[in-house]
């Protein structure tokens, strides 16, 4: 994750919108625990909404929709698994035990990160994450 | 190192490459680390094992006090000895630990065997008076033992019942409503297909290394499935399609050869039921 300045300073509105996109996946996270595609909702319904924003809210909504895009196969394969163990006749055994305890660090670190980032971004600076934040840089073009 | 950024593309690698390179160290992380905490035995760590064996001795203890009140055992050593000796000589041949098998007779007209958790075995008298010989009870007791070592009775009673509430019901908070639903539930209702399939192949397998007739399972299923079905034929009501499971396992033996050794014989094997006789009225 690197913390820098952006190319132009974002004025308030646009930080505090900015912001809110990981602040929807992080409230999304706690009430999407159960059904991992609830995260990804919240932030694409945000995404959506600001679609059409300044490049810095827009740049940030995206980095948020990937990073949610990211953890749902993880998450997913976690949540179903889960369930074929309790509703079919798959037992629990150590491969099950270290992924759900691999998806919950991954989680604890994007859960961190996003908190982190939300907090920067809101303050007008600006962070890209490992990864999500190149694919954003791919997707999301300079106007 | 250079620091590669949308409004800065000189003197930096492809974007893609670095993505390509990012996204595989990611992957690496994920996997190493899954594949690092896989390697320890959890399952020993947090006593899983442990637990669910002990959830399954208290069920099993809860559920057989409650069926032995309800029904009355038969303790006669006429009926014991002859059913414990072809009990031993199944386990003796077949890889099942003896000891572990709780079997109980219970004074019952029904037409019934049925497996609780920790291992009891539960043999109605009605069903030992409906078979004909000693292999076809040996058929169905290894048609039961079969559920018992596959470990399908603790995972049906899970399914059934939901594992909160055996939790529940071990911890002593169990009404005897769940504890009566939960011996109904394994005493009345067939498992799923594939485990009683897979039941009915083990049986056979264990007949034949018993030196036993397992053409025995087969023509007790068809000829009680043949006939009208009395409220009394439970283990056979309770087991659905017992025609297609006779003929399931014709398939599987024919053409093969069987040593057919009696284990007690048939003059032991009338005794025994003259025994339930005397011990039902």
């Amino acid at each position: 994750m690197t913390d820098e300045r952006f190319i132009n300073a974002p004025a308030e509105e646009e930080a505090e919108k900015a912001s809110n996109s990981y602040l929807m996946s992080l409230i999304a996270f706690v009430g999407g625990l159960p059904l991992p595609i609830i995260n990804l909702l919240a932030t694409l319904i945000f995404y959506t909404g600001n679609r059409k924003s300044t490049f810095f809210v827009k740049w940030h909504c995206t980095q948020a929709l990937f990073s949610q895009l990211m953890a749902l196969p993880l998450n997913s394969a976690c949540f179903w698994w889960t369930i074929s163990i309790i509703f079919t006749d798959e037992k629990i055994g150590s491969n099950y035990i270290a992924y759900a305890i691999t998806v919950i660090a991954f989680n604890i670190v994007e859960f961190i990160a996003t908190m982190h980032t939300a907090i920067a971004v809101r303050k007008g600076r600006h962070v890209e994450w490992w990864f999500v934040g190149g694919l954003t840089n791919l997707i999301v073009k300079a106007p | 190192m250079v620091v590669c950024r949308w409004f800065d593309q000189s003197n930096c690698e492809s974007p893609m490459k670095k993505l390509l390179t990012e996204f595989i160290l990611l992957a690496i992380l994920f996997f190493g680390t899954w594949y690092g905490l896989s390697r320890i035995d959890w399952i020993t760590l947090f006593k899983i094992d442990r637990a669910s064996a002990d959830l399954e001795q208290k069920i099993g203890d809860l559920l057989w006090k409650s069926l032995k009140t309800s029904e009355g055992e038969i303790t006669s050593d006429s009926v014991l000895l002859p059913v414990n000796i072809l009990l031993d000589h199944l386990c003796k041949k077949n890889p099942i630990d003896r000891e572990k098998i709780k079997i109980h007779v219970l004074k019952n007209d029904e037409i019934n065997a049925f497996a609780l958790p920790d291992n009891h075995l539960v043999i109605y008298s009605g069903l030992l008076l409906a078979c004909q010989n000693e292999s076809e009870f040996c058929g169905v007791l290894s048609h039961e033992l079969a559920h018992i070592q596959k470990g399908h009775v603790m995972n049906k009673l899970v399914k059934e019942t939901g594992l909160s509430v055996l939790i529940s019901m071990s911890t002593g908070n169990g009404n005897s409503t769940i504890v009566k639903k939960a011996i109904e539930q394994l005493s009345s209702t067939a498992y799923d297909r594939k485990f009683e399939t897979e039941a009915d192949l083990t049986a056979v397998d264990y007949m034949i290394n018993a030196e036993m007739d397992p053409e025995a399972l087969a023509n007790f299923l068809y000829r009680l499935s043949d006939e009208s079905l009395p409220e009394q034929l439970y283990w056979i009501s309770t087991h659905p399609e017992s025609k297609q499971r006779s003929v399931k396992i014709m398939e599987v033996i024919k053409g093969r050869t069987f040593q057919k050794i009696p284990v007690i014989g048939s003059l032991k094997w009338t005794a025994l039921q003259n025994a339930i006789r005397q011990n039902s009225e």
